[in-house]
């Protein structure tokens, strides 16, 4: 399961975060092991932040990008939110990447509020940690 | 952006960087073994010595993998006491290649701190055993965080970190054992010359949280007139001198391992 080292994500740092309601973090945290075993410095914020806190954490960390885990369906508007708080924080060009249970028709609206990259379960560990190197490269 | 710059600097930067005028704000350093409850104890310590003319820093250091150089810093999940107030900045940093409980650059990091002009300064080791103790150097007042089944641990440590510290915390003192743990540390303490409090806390339930903030505030008080400074500087100059080293160590070529340990010696010394 764990993915090889990618030298671009050396001291990269990552907060990896999960607005909303939903309780699981399975996901967030395999994510996290795997970008760590890639070499990256990843920040885990724990359950049910609210955007506003992820956006500071993100800021006051001063990461090089932002994954957001969501499975509870409203992942339009919690990114949505975030991109706000983020741009009144003056750091709305952060790289964000979603996770999750996003359905394919969801994808172009994520990425129209200028998320970099929405990854599902069904995609290999490997090749998230991959696209996520190759764009903070 | 300025942290991040001073944390990932090369021994080079380090040595060009204007040198700040260090010691502005106390340093807090809060240190003990893994899962001994230091994340949470910090979150609500905070929360309690944070006020309006006083904003708080704290410094979260967890371990980086000697395998692939990254890192998993969750020291914030544990913060829940101050997840969100504005007085309060936290910033998780990966030890690197520090080996002292810290990270490199910490002196710094430190120093870029002082900028922002914050009341107090917090540092969180990463678990340390038993002679992890180079936030000595860097801290007014050292906090030793101990909690319930560490009895053992507190006699093996008789003569490492438990005699550098200045305030003791059982922490998870709702647990059994806690007591026991108590009149261990007591009993070691004894032969201590400097006195040092040993309070129960209950970082869970908040009790005991106001007797370390007092044992601290006092010890802050005593300990006002020591000369931190050059101590700090001894430190800084001693983790840049370790650092170098091993960027030389690294030069050494696979073929000259196989040299007299006396000659490589002088050769490495000379590269420094």
């Amino acid at each position: 399961m764990s993915a090889t080292a990618q030298p671009g994500l050396r001291g990269k740092r990552i907060l990896l975060a999960k607005p909303g309601l939903d309780g699981h973090d399975v996901g967030a945290k395999v994510i996290a092991l795997a970008l760590r075993d890639a070499g990256a410095d990843v920040i885990y914020t724990g359950l049910r932040k609210s955007p506003a806190y992820i956006a500071q954490a993100a800021v006051d960390e001063d990461v090089d990008a932002l994954g957001l885990s969501i499975l509870s369906g409203s992942h339009v508007e919690l990114v949505a939110q975030t991109f706000d708080e983020l741009a009144a924080r003056g750091a709305g060009d952060m790289a964000v990447f979603v996770g999750g249970t996003i359905p394919a028709a969801d994808r172009e609206a994520l990425e129209a509020l200028g998320v970099k990259g929405v990854f599902n379960s069904d995609m290999r560990l490997a090749d998230v940690v991959a696209q996520v190197a190759r764009a903070l490269a | 952006m300025a942290i991040s710059r001073a944390a990932a600097s090369s021994v080079a930067e380090a040595l060009t960087a204007p040198n700040t005028a260090p010691g502005a704000a106390p340093v807090i350093g809060v240190t003990g073994a893994p899962g001994a409850g230091k994340s949470t104890l910090i979150g609500r310590l905070v929360a309690r010595r944070v006020r309006d003319d006083r904003t708080m820093a704290v410094l979260a250091i967890d371990p980086s993998s000697p395998r692939s150089g990254g890192s998993l810093l969750g020291d914030r999940i544990r913060m829940e006491a101050i997840s969100g107030d504005p007085r309060v900045y936290i910033r998780s940093l990966p030890s690197a290649g520090a080996h002292d409980g810290l990270t490199d650059n910490i002196a710094e990091v430190l120093g870029v701190l002082d900028a922002f002009g914050f009341g107090e300064v917090l540092i969180e080791t990463v678990g340390v055993g038993q002679a992890e103790y180079g936030v000595r150097a860097l801290a007014a007042a050292e906090v030793l965080v101990l909690m319930p089944g560490a009895g053992d641990y507190v006699q093996a440590m008789k003569a490492g970190i438990i005699e550098t510290a200045d305030i003791f915390v059982v922490n998870k003192a709702e647990l059994p054992g806690a007591e026991r743990l108590e009149a261990e540390l007591l009993a070691v303490l004894e032969r201590r010359e400097v006195k040092a409090p040993v309070i129960r806390v209950s970082a869970v339930s908040d009790e005991g949280v106001a007797a370390l903030s007092e044992a601290i505030d006092a010890f802050l008080q005593e300990s006002r007139e020591r000369e931190t400074q050059a101590a700090r500087q001894r430190f800084r100059l001693q983790s840049l001198v370790q650092r170098r080293l091993r960027e030389v160590l690294d030069q050494v070529a696979c073929e000259q391992w196989r040299l007299p340990l006396a000659d490589l010696y002088c050769s490495v010394l000379k590269r420094l």
